[in-house]
């Protein structure tokens, strides 16, 4: 805000002048202005009486208006009633469903449904983000499946990085079973150099482990709505986890490529492939409790936004 | 300057018949007109007629929503007298202007003159000049017409221009007419939408180049192989640069046919407008590219055009084939016709996603075939800033070669200098929008061989701001994105000579340096890296003569609007010459300077006229002060 004191020195300096020159047309005349002197043109650099300017020009005023009654209105903020002049700040969500699909796996092991999906709410800076996935599948009796989700408080922290905080709920269950864990969550989304999307995660357990995820993925254009998409996501750990059947380092790998028709820019169905492969001390816990370790899906789905 | 009888058909105005049928069109409109409106639900796009706002008891515009038949489906469209675009008004140079405004609809709405001097109360921004005009209220708008030439009109409320709220404004001189022609026309051009802008708006900030279906691909890289002329391995190569900086070469146009309809005085291409004009007639097309976001590229396919004048400002005749109008500039041409055929008036948007179309003819139910659509433009590295020498940046060519040897380093070390200009290279301070220089510095600004070159500020701008061109130099002698390689002569900045020097060719002492940024990939918008709610009033201290350097940092072009004063451009020529504009192009990487006289108190709009731009934020309030102590205040204070 202007300083108001300052301000009105100066508008007592002006109607001064206004009145030494003989009213408030005076401005719009020409006239020689005087400069000050040099100590006072330090201080207040920008007082009219020391400007060089030769000429005032003519101005149309509105009806009824003096040039200092506008003048002064100029400085003014907009008086209350008026509306915002542009509404930039309005907030927005959207809500993607990247994956919604079947898996069908080609070695016997049982089909499986898949979700991945994120959603936001905020301005342009500051958002609150929904993220998750899941999966699950039925053999016999048996519903087995697992899931994550995070929610974080986002910030664009560079023209193509948002940078995330917030907590992760997970879970797996099977049968009786079921098990859920909590973690701190930080993140960072954005799109690197080659147009890569990506999203890398760390997590810090309630036990204190810390695990990683890091996915990218790629829109190959083949016709303006024709895309293939191979897709990467890693996980890590920091130690072994028996709760979750993960060892420490590397623990998966799961390679995707999609194949998906955008009839709109909304709606999108696909088919596609996934590999998907437990690795390192993970995979060895996978083979000792008598499970495959690879395994490889042929999908369908489909891809939408809602907003 | 005879009008013949054919003249007076649809889309044509003569003056002289326009004299004699204002004042009982106007008397039929007050009482028949909204009334017939609102029965008519048949109403098409494009039925529109003429007012004389200078007559002594003004007139009457009504402002409603209606549904209207754009092409052969129904729209919702704001319409101004019962259609779209509104009517033509005209005034008279020296004379007042009366027009009240009716608001018929259930939501506020203004009406904003462009190009128009005037006090700042009678401008018409809601939040800036005035409260807006509440549903069922009248707002009388009366000032004192102070210049000639072609304007228009359009809403200042939300989003209204997109449906329909704008029309033509056309000042009689007070002086006789330099420019002699025999059969006027105006030709609106515009972009319409079936769909709710709120909602267009709502994909544009959600998903990225929603309307892009022009984008490189697999499938049209022999294409591009094609129109380039490069070997495969180039035009892939050049891809996975583009990629590599994540930008998107066919980024030219943020809404495109996908959903637009490219409109001429409200008619789609299929319903071709005729206007008439009989062998040996000189024709005066007041062109006025009242789109949202859409760069027209405007030619009568075999016809010299001769431009006399841009953004109502006469200029010295330049001929040319072709001309880009950036959306809210308005130019004249005059267009002689040769003889007894019919001449397709094209209007080919610039990322070449359609067009409007229209006929020039003796007689109706003639037309011409429609020419080929040329292949879409793609930014080039002289988009990015990466060369110096404007004119190397158009051969695509070179484009790889270029990109190779760039990223600034190559840039910097003059080796391609154009051999005729001199290539200073400047630096200017980072947040300098608010810098005021000291008084014993204000001395007069150099007004010719400014910098051809300004290298890009340690400031990035943050977040809001994806800047990739190190510099941002000269452009005005470029023909522009697509346009310069198919042997037409394309009108360019650097071309246009005032006719008479304006009164104020002060040299200015005080510069201001904006940034146009944004950041394509979140569609945000603004000057120096902020919003128009981020930021502070721009000043400019009244009576003072001070210089704007546009420096763009996007790669689109961003028609740049002042309200309330000129803008005196910097085209390199005799600095008496300049034209005088009210909206100025800025392309991108372009560095563009302008002197303005700050002779208009109060506060105004200053922004960028792609509508989706200006709503993201792409707007500055300027507030012409008595003097420049103290801090600016908030823009949303
Ligand atoms: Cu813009």
């Amino acid at each position: 805000m202007p300083n108001p004191k300052r301000r009105d020195v100066t508008r007592i300096l002006v109607s001064l002048c206004v009145l030494l020159a003989g009213g408030p047309n005076a401005w719009a005349q020409d006239s020689p202005h005087q400069h000050g002197d040099s100590e006072h043109a330090e201080e207040s650099p920008e007082t009219p009486e020391v400007e060089s300017q030769s000429r005032l020009p003519e101005a149309e005023l509105p009806a009824g208006m003096t040039l200092d009654e506008v003048l002064a209105r100029a400085e003014e903020p907009p008086p209350d009633d008026y509306p915002d002049a542009i509404p930039d700040d309005h907030l927005r969500a959207f809500f993607i469903v990247d994956q919604l699909e079947y898996r069908y796996d080609l070695q016997g092991e049982p089909d499986a449904v898949g979700t991945e999906f994120s959603a936001w709410f905020g301005g342009d800076f500051n958002r609150l983000w929904l993220k998750g996935e899941g999966e699950a599948s039925w053999q016999g009796e048996d519903f087995e499946g697992e899931s994550d989700v995070d929610l974080l408080y986002g910030r664009l922290i560079a023209p193509f990085w948002t940078a995330q905080a917030g907590v992760q709920y997970a879970n797996v269950w099977g049968g009786e079973n079921y098990r859920d864990f909590w973690a701190a969550a930080l993140a960072i989304q954005g799109l690197a150099p080659g147009m890569f999307e990506v999203d890398a995660s760390i997590y810090v357990t309630e036990k204190l482990n810390l695990l990683a995820t890091f996915e990218a993925e790629y829109d190959v254009r083949i016709t303006q709505r024709l895309v293939l998409q191979p897709r990467t996501e890693l996980r890590f750990s920091a130690r072994d986890s028996d709760a979750r059947g993960i060892g420490a380092g590397m623990n998966s790998v799961v390679v995707d490529l999609r194949l998906r028709y955008a009839l709109w820019r909304e709606f999108a169905p696909y088919l596609g492939a996934r590999f998907e492969a437990l690795v390192f001390g993970t995979g060895d816990m996978a083979a000792a409790a008598g499970e495959d370790n690879s395994r490889f899906f042929v999908l369908g789905g489909v891809r939408f936004a809602i907003y | 300057m005879m009008n013949g009888p054919d003249s007076q058909r649809e889309n044509s105005i003569s003056r002289r018949g326009f004299v004699a049928g204002a004042a009982a069109g106007l008397a039929s409109l007050k009482i028949a007109g909204p009334l017939w409106a609102r029965t008519n639900p048949e109403l098409r796009a494009g039925k529109f007629g003429a007012l004389d706002a200078s007559t002594p008891g003004g007139i009457d515009l009504y402002i409603e929503k209606q549904e209207v038949r754009v092409d052969e489906k129904i729209g919702q469209a704001i319409t101004i007298n019962g259609g779209f675009p509104g009517p033509v008004i005209r005034m008279k140079e020296g004379d007042d202007a009366l027009i009240r405004v009716h608001n018929r609809m259930h939501e506020s709405t203004s009406i904003h003159w462009h190009g128009i001097l005037l006090p700042f109360t009678m401008d018409g921004v809601p939040g800036i000049s005035f409260r807006g005009i509440a549903p069922g209220e009248t707002f009388t708008y009366r000032f004192k017409v102070r210049q000639n030439g072609t304007y228009w009109y359009h809403s200042h409320t939300g989003m209204q221009e997109q449906l329909g709220h704008y029309g033509q404004l056309i000042i009689e001189p007070a002086q006789p007419d330099p420019v002699a022609y025999d059969v006027e026309h105006t030709i609106v051009l515009s972009d319409w939408t079936f769909e709710d802008p709120h909602t267009a708006m709502k994909k544009l900030k959600t998903i990225e180049g929603y309307y892009n279906f022009q984008r490189p691909t697999l499938a049209n890289l022999s294409a591009q192989v094609e129109a380039t002329g490069e070997s495969l391995g180039e035009v892939i190569s050049k891809r996975l640069q583009w990629n590599w900086m994540r930008m998107d070469p066919t980024d030219i146009a943020d809404i495109t046919g996908a959903t637009f309809t490219y409109l001429l005085n409200g008619r789609s291409a299929a319903q071709n407008p005729t206007f008439f004009a009989r062998p040996g007639q000189k024709v005066r097309f007041r062109i006025t590219n009242a789109s949202t976001m859409t760069y027209y590229d405007f030619r009568v396919e075999g016809l010299p055009l001769t431009v006399v004048q841009a953004d109502g400002q006469n200029v010295e005749p330049v001929e040319v084939d072709e001309l880009r109008v950036a959306v809210a500039e308005t130019y004249d041409v005059l267009v002689t016709m040769p003889d007894e055929k019919a001449y397709t008036i094209f209007a080919e948007t610039m990322d070449r996603s359609g067009f409007a179309r229209g006929t020039l003819a003796p007689r109706p139910g003639m037309s011409a075939a429609i020419p080929a659509r040329r292949h879409r433009p793609m930014l080039t590295m002289a988009d990015m800033g990466m060369m110096h020498g404007a004119m190397e940046g158009m051969d695509e060519g070179d484009e790889t070669k270029d990109m190779e040897s760039s990223h600034g380093a190559h840039a910097m070390n003059g080796e391609h200098k154009m051999d005729d200009k001199p290539s200073t290279s400047v630096t200017y301070p980072p947040h300098d929008e608010r810098r005021v220089a000291p008084i014993k510095e204000r001395k007069p600004l150099p007004i010719q061989n400014l910098p051809e070159m300004v290298q890009h500020g340690p400031d990035e701008h943050g977040a809001a701001s994806i800047a990739m061109a190190m510099h941002a130099y000269r452009r005005f002698d470029e023909p522009g994105i697509g346009l310069g390689k198919d042997g037409r002569r394309v009108l360019t900045y650097g071309q246009l000579k005032a006719l008479q020097t304006p009164p104020d060719r002060r040299p200015p002492t005080r510069e201001i340096n904006l940034h146009l940024t944004g950041n394509m990939h979140k569609y945000i918008w603004g000057f120096n890296g902020k919003k128009w709610s981020e930021s502070k009033m721009i000043r400019f201290k009244f009576g003072e003569r001070l210089r704007i350097n546009f420096i763009n940092d996007t790669m689109m072009s961003h028609p740049i609007h002042l309200h309330g004063m000129w803008m005196d451009l910097y085209v390199g020529h005799d600095y008496a010459k300049n034209p005088r504009k009210h909206t100025v192009n800025v392309n991108p990487a372009e560095l563009l300077t302008v002197d303005i006289s700050a002779d208009a108190p109060g506060q105004w709009a200053f922004h960028c006229h792609l509508l989706y731009h200006m709503e993201a934020g792409m707007f500055r309030t300027v507030a012409v002060v008595r003097d420049l102590s103290g801090e600016p205040i908030d823009a949303k204070s």
